[in-house]
């Protein structure tokens, strides 16, 4: 097959699969006595066509970014951490803490509090890392389990003024949250056309861009998937699971906790506007789970899925007003993943079928 | 007594007519044709890719031929599935994966049989065919905890509890000892004679084919080249029918298994043909290793090692072997005995429990990632998926996984510089592959195992560790290994040569250890060996 | 003074009826749930969608209340639940040869979302199932109440236990999924369909684990919402790591975890001024840490969570 036929055979696998997975949705949404199109326009509307809203679309993408960029590296490992949503709110956590009881000088302060937050996703995703290498746990319960943990942990933090609660004055009536950002310890948001957004945004991108070179390019990125790849081809080759899987853990959770950092001191859409309080993390770990799951564990994919989950999520504050449900949103994100799953499937199938039958008696 | 009947006694078990199998463009099988006697043993022989196992696939259903026809008891029948040549009596013992290590003896017979699972019945069962053929075994025994020849002894159990009236060996003696070898092919003769079962045995080796059976079809690239009685069949015909010309290089009667036929046979005229052969084909001179590296201490140096499985199990225990430079030492044993973790601790991959490992005077810490490597060993593992390569890595990124530094600058690598090296490699190797970019799983085990090579021998090693190096390969590629092996070491490489093959072994080791249970239990030089010495020295620590 | 405080409250915990009451109550929603895990994983399947079948159980459970207004109904329903769950999970990964965490990581989101959506089509408001005393064993001090006196889905587990163990141990159909768990490459050549088998085993997990969650709405919840099984589905699986892949160790895993949320309810009923937060994080805790206890002691089948196609090795 020619590499054109090839590349059409995908855009049409894909295109398929996506059509499928909104013909499904659709479904549901009538099914249940509501109307597809006008769900289909509010999303537009919500996401991009109205005023200011892409600008609040992809503040909402580059945190989903973050976390998607930390979920693939600790994939190409053969790590599965599934607990970004935990590790995120511990970084927007140490961001807190930094900012009200630590502090840095002036302009400084917005770096090392984003920094910090990042330390602070390393560390939760480390315990996880710890519990792996050392005593044999799965990462796969102990970043889920950590979760929880990581919840509780913060709701701890909030009731305590030497920890992350805010002084009597500026608590008002509220029992659980933490000081405001200061205005300057803020990032900035330029408006941009009417549109602002965190230069966070860039930075996201930038790393995107970092993320798919030091995978592909660099000798560390080749030995870490070469570990997820074959483990002991990668010990035989000088590759520490250890180090190089704790490693990779830390990092993901490093890019969880950045995010959760500057979901914090970026503002825009639901996040707390400059305050940490219960259910600061708003699911934006699982999405971005879900965002590196639909990108197949890839950078340079990621950034598209993290726009597109985005969009549904900016999108569903205007979906309320159709009279459907908002949340049909959350199973629009699922289906496109599973839905994305299955092109690769199929098409690794037929290959394997091929290659194996022209192997066979060659042996 | 007679099998039981099918409808035409008289008829042959089975009638296999003009069966055509193509793989693509590869013919597998061109119009062959087979028959098969009760109360026969029929030899099949060939060398691996000659068609013999498609054959023997399309006989019990794994392969359907694109031609030809099947007729079993003079009966025309088509084979789908494996489970309809059971239903018609046709029944094969695999050489190795199809026994559950975790599961009893009991329960992996009861395996891929049909209807309600009656313990006590399939226990009795076993109990009544052990008895009836002299294949003791335990029932309620963990399959993981018997010896390799035991381990065959369920698969054949395994196989006569369906009662087939056709059974098909398919290479059985690769996990034997020569006693234990014996002992199945007396086994082999009784299900043959008393019972009126046609056998076939599917072999590389001419010494078995001659022994156990009763004729031979003799198959070459896919078709049937030559069939007689066994009576009229000698070693240096079969050979010289099996490649198509005269069989003059060791290497190639190594994989034969005719290293002791040829001293009773007409030795002196085959060895005076080799020199000359070997100097003008091979170009490898023949040298007595030691006067190369004559004052030259051990490259490697085992000394005392023992290595514990999980619950406490000597996978290795106390072994002490060295390693000088140009001189090829052979592990001989049969297969399960240790080598596989032999090899593994090579590769890094196992740590010590007691005794070290020295390489060029530095002792090296076993376990610790790369650290042989590092130190100078090349490892071609013996099974390449399991340590050797990345299938779903490319064909360039495989040959760089040992050294991805030699293309990098600061951390980054170059990727002309990593293609324009695989591709040289490509070509040096005649890696047979679509380009440096090709996913490794897309290329044949031969070509896997060239990428293997070609990656271990770019490192420049001190040690080469080349664990089964040929098994599965077909002849070319395996006098290819071996030449190159020698090569290796006349370039003044120490090479340990681990193998279960033991003609390949006496064909090219200058010394030779032979492995038991995880021991070192005897230890020969090139001439003091030969197979009668080597096998008793497998066996007689077997009991 | 911290110190005797918090001796007397286990203590006063420990003989509460109610702790056991409770314990039981989510040692059986787990013990649903793990008991189908168990048979996946001895498949080869670590089926992490079991969160999402425990949800989708729940949920269907609802449905089924709400349709037909009956108990039965509606943990058949749950069962079914589960079980829709699975099939995509099995033929996603067992047969399209997808990646199975992938699959069922997003399976369990995609069922909060779409439970989460159609919550509000039914009424979620379902009803307790009633309570049945066994006679004579019911009075046992302490534990009696708690195994014998409970709503009487919970007594489905006395069958459903035995079942599973009798299923994997002494049926062909187990003997073939245990091979498949251990040796795929031998049980294809034995003739065994592996992927068809280790498919089946997820369905059966979704069967036991939808009706888990159809268990726990009757007997504990009586209303569904989306957050009602927050995780137990991932202790489930802890708990099938802490026994080891034996029926008995996962069905004592069960027990252990449950007692750690019901010790931590109890004393938060009995009025202890404790920190509230370490004991909600207390059952997380004590799963993470019994596995950093267990985890390496215990031997996982030889080819959990390995893909099987054939001709790859």
């Amino acid at each position: 097959m020619t590499r054109g036929a090839r590349a059409a055979e995908w855009v049409v696998l894909y295109a398929l699969s996506i059509v499928v997975a909104l013909a499904i949705s659709s479904v549901i949404v009538e099914a249940t006595g509501g109307d597809w199109w006008p769900v289909l326009e509010a999303l537009v509307d919500g996401s991009i066509k109205a005023p200011g809203r892409w600008g609040e679309t992809l503040g909402v993408a580059a945190p989903l970014l973050l976390v998607a960029l930390g979920t693939v590296i600790s994939a190409k490992a053969g790590l599965i951490n599934i607990g970004q949503e935990g590790q995120l709110l511990m970084g927007a956590a140490f961001a807190v803490y930094f900012s009200f009881r630590i502090g840095g000088p002036g302009p400084l302060n917005v770096v090392l509090l984003l920094l910090f937050g990042a330390l602070g996703g390393a560390v939760w995703a480390s315990a996880a890392g710890l519990l792996r290498y050392w005593r044999g746990v799965p990462e796969v319960l102990s970043t889920l389990l950590l979760v929880f943990v990581a919840l509780q942990a913060v709701g701890y933090g909030l009731k305590w003024q030497w920890l992350l609660l805010a002084d009597e004055a500026s608590r008002g009536n509220r029992n659980l949250v933490s000081e405001q950002l200061a205005k300057n310890n803020r990032i900035p948001r330029p408006d941009i056309f009417g549109n602002e957004f965190p230069i966070t945004v860039y930075v996201a991108l930038a790393l995107a861009l970092a993320v798919a070179y030091v995978l592909a390019r660099t000798v560390w990125g080749f030995r870490l998937r070469m570990l997820g790849h074959n483990p002991r081809a990668a010990q035989r080759s000088g590759v520490s699971s250890t180090v190089y899987g704790a490693t990779a853990l830390a990092i993901g959770g490093a890019f969880a906790g950045l995010a959760g950092a500057a979901m914090f001191a970026g503002g825009g859409f639901s996040f707390g506007n400059y305050r940490l309080v219960p259910g600061f993390s708003d699911n934006i770990g699982w999405t971005g789970l879900l965002v590196a799951l639909m990108a197949r564990e890839r950078a340079l994919p990621a950034v598209v899925a993290a726009f597109v989950f985005a969009m549904l999520r900016t999108g569903a504050g205007f979906v309320n007003s159709t009279g459907v449900e908002s949340r049909i949103t959350d199973v629009v994100q699922g289906l496109l993943v599973l839905a994305l799953l299955v092109p690769p499937a199929v098409v690794f199938l037929r290959d394997r079928r091929r290659a194996r039958a022209a192997a066979t008696e060659r042996v | 007594m007679t099998g039981a009947g099918g409808p035409d006694p008289s008829a042959p078990a089975v009638e296999l007519a003009g069966i055509t199998k193509r793989f693509g463009g590869i013919v597998a099988c061109d119009q062959v044709d087979l028959t098969l006697h009760r109360g026969r043993v029929h030899g099949i022989l060939g060398e691996n890719g000659a068609g013999k196992s498609t054959l023997m696939k399309v006989l019990i259903g794994l392969v359907l031929p694109d031609a030809g026809s099947i007729r079993i008891d003079g009966q025309p029948r088509t084979i789908h599935d494996p489970l309809a040549a059971a239903a018609l009596g046709i029944a094969m013992v695999h050489q190795h994966f199809s026994l559950v290590d975790q599961l009893s003896v009991w329960e992996n017979v009861a395996l891929g049989e049909e209807g309600r699972l009656k313990s006590a019945g399939v226990r009795d069962r076993v109990a009544a065919i052990s008895r009836q053929y002299g294949l003791e075994i335990d029932p309620d025994a963990r399959v993981g905890d018997l010896t390799a020849g035991l381990r065959q002894r369920v698969e054949i159990i395994k196989c006569l509890r369906r009662d087939p009236h056709i059974l098909v060996f398919d290479e059985p003696t690769s996990v034997l000892t020569p006693e234990e070898s014996e002992q199945l092919f007396s086994t082999l003769r009784e299900v043959v004679a008393a019972e009126g079962r046609a056998v076939v045995l599917v072999s590389h080796k001419l010494d078995e084919v001659l022994h156990a059976t009763d004729e031979i079809t003799i198959m070459r690239q896919g078709r049937v080249v030559d069939r007689r009685p066994t009576t009229d069949a000698d070693a240096r015909s079969l050979a010289r029918a099996m490649v198509g010309r005269e069989v003059s290089l060791r290497s190639e009667r190594a994989a034969f298994g005719i290293a002791d036929i040829e001293e009773a046979a007409d030795s002196g005229t085959l060895a005076e043909i080799e020199e000359a052969e070997r100097v003008s084909d091979v170009g490898v001179e023949h040298r007595p290793p030691a006067e190369t590296t004559p004052s030259n201490g051990p490259v490697l140096r085992i000394e005392g090692v023992t290595v514990k499985g999980r619950g406490g199990a000597r996978l290795l225990d106390d072994i002490s072997l060295d390693l000088r430079a140009g001189e090829i030492v052979g592990v001989a044993g049969v297969e399960g005995n240790g080598q596989r973790t032999l090899g593994d601790l090579l590769s890094s991959l196992v740590p010590l429990n007691a005794g070290r490992v020295v390489v060029n005077d530095a002792e090296v810490p076993t376990g610790s990632p790369g650290a042989m490597a590092k130190a100078g060993v090349a490892v071609i593992p013996e099974d390449r998926h399991d340590s050797g390569v990345v299938l779903d890595m490319t064909v360039a990124e495989n040959l760089l996984m040992v050294d991805p530094y030699r293309v990098a600058r600061h951390g980054v690598m170059d990727k002309g510089r990593a293609t324009e090296i695989a591709e040289q490699m490509i070509s040096e190797f005649d890696i047979g592959c679509s380009g440096p970019d090709a996913p490794l799983w897309s290329l044949s085990g031969g070509n896997q195992q060239r990428v293997v090579l070609a990656r271990e021998l770019a490192a420049e090693p001190d040690v080469l560790v080349a664990a089964q190096p040929t098994r599965g390969l077909d002849v070319g590629a395996i006098e290819y290994m071996t030449d190159r092996l020698r090569q290796t070491a006349v370039d003044g490489v120490a090479v340990l040569l681990i193998s279960s093959e033991l003609e390949e072994i006496l064909e090219l080791a200058d010394r030779i250890v032979v492995m038991s249970r995880g021991r070192i239990v005897g230890e020969l030089s090139h001439d003091d060996a030969n197979l009668e010495t080597l096998g008793l020295l497998m066996g007689g620590s077997e009991g | 003074m911290v110190l005797i405080d918090f001796f007397s409250a286990v203590g006063d915990v420990l003989s509460s009826e109610s702790t056991y009451i409770n314990g039981a109550l989510f040692a059986a929603l787990l013990a649903f749930a793990a008991t189908g895990e168990w048979v996946a994983e001895r498949s080869g399947t670590l089926n992490i969608s079991v969160e999402g079948m425990l949800l989708s159980g729940a949920f269907a459970g609802a449905l089924g209340y709400h349709l037909a207004e009956s108990v039965a109904v509606g943990l058949v329903l749950g069962a079914i639940g589960g079980l829709i769950i699975a099939v995509v999970q099995a033929e996603m990964s067992h047969r399209l040869t997808a990646d199975q965490f992938v699959v069922g990581l997003t399976l369990n989101i995609l069922v909060v979302g779409l439970t989460g959506f159609l919550d509000r089509e039914i009424d979620p408001r379902a009803d307790y199932a009633s309570e049945v005393e066994i006679p004579i064993l019911v009075d046992i001090p302490l534990f009696g109440q708690a195994l014998f006196g409970e709503p009487w889905p919970f007594y489905l587990l006395y069958g459903l236990v035995p079942l599973s163990w009798w299923l994997v141990y002494r049926t062909r159909w187990g003997l073939e999924l245990r091979a498949a768990g251990e040796n795929p490459q031998s049980a294809d050549v034995s003739g065994i369909d592996v992927n068809r088998r280790r498919r089946q085993s997820i369905y059966y997990a979704g069967l036991t684990s939808g009706l888990g969650g159809a268990y726990f709405l009757f007997a504990r919840l009586a209303t569904f919402d989306d957050s009602v099984i927050g995780g137990q589905g991932f202790i489930a699986i802890a708990a099938v790591i802490f026994g080891g892949w034996t029926l008995w160790g996962t069905m004592g895993g069960c027990v252990l975890f449950a007692g750690a949320l019901s010790f931590q309810l109890s004393l938060q009923g009995l009025g202890y001024e404790l920190n509230t937060e370490l004991l909600q994080a207390l059952p997380y805790l004590v799963t993470i840490g019994a596995m950093a206890i267990f985890a390496r002691r215990v031997r996982p089948p030889a080819a959990l969570a390995q893909p099987f196609i054939r001709g790859l090795k």
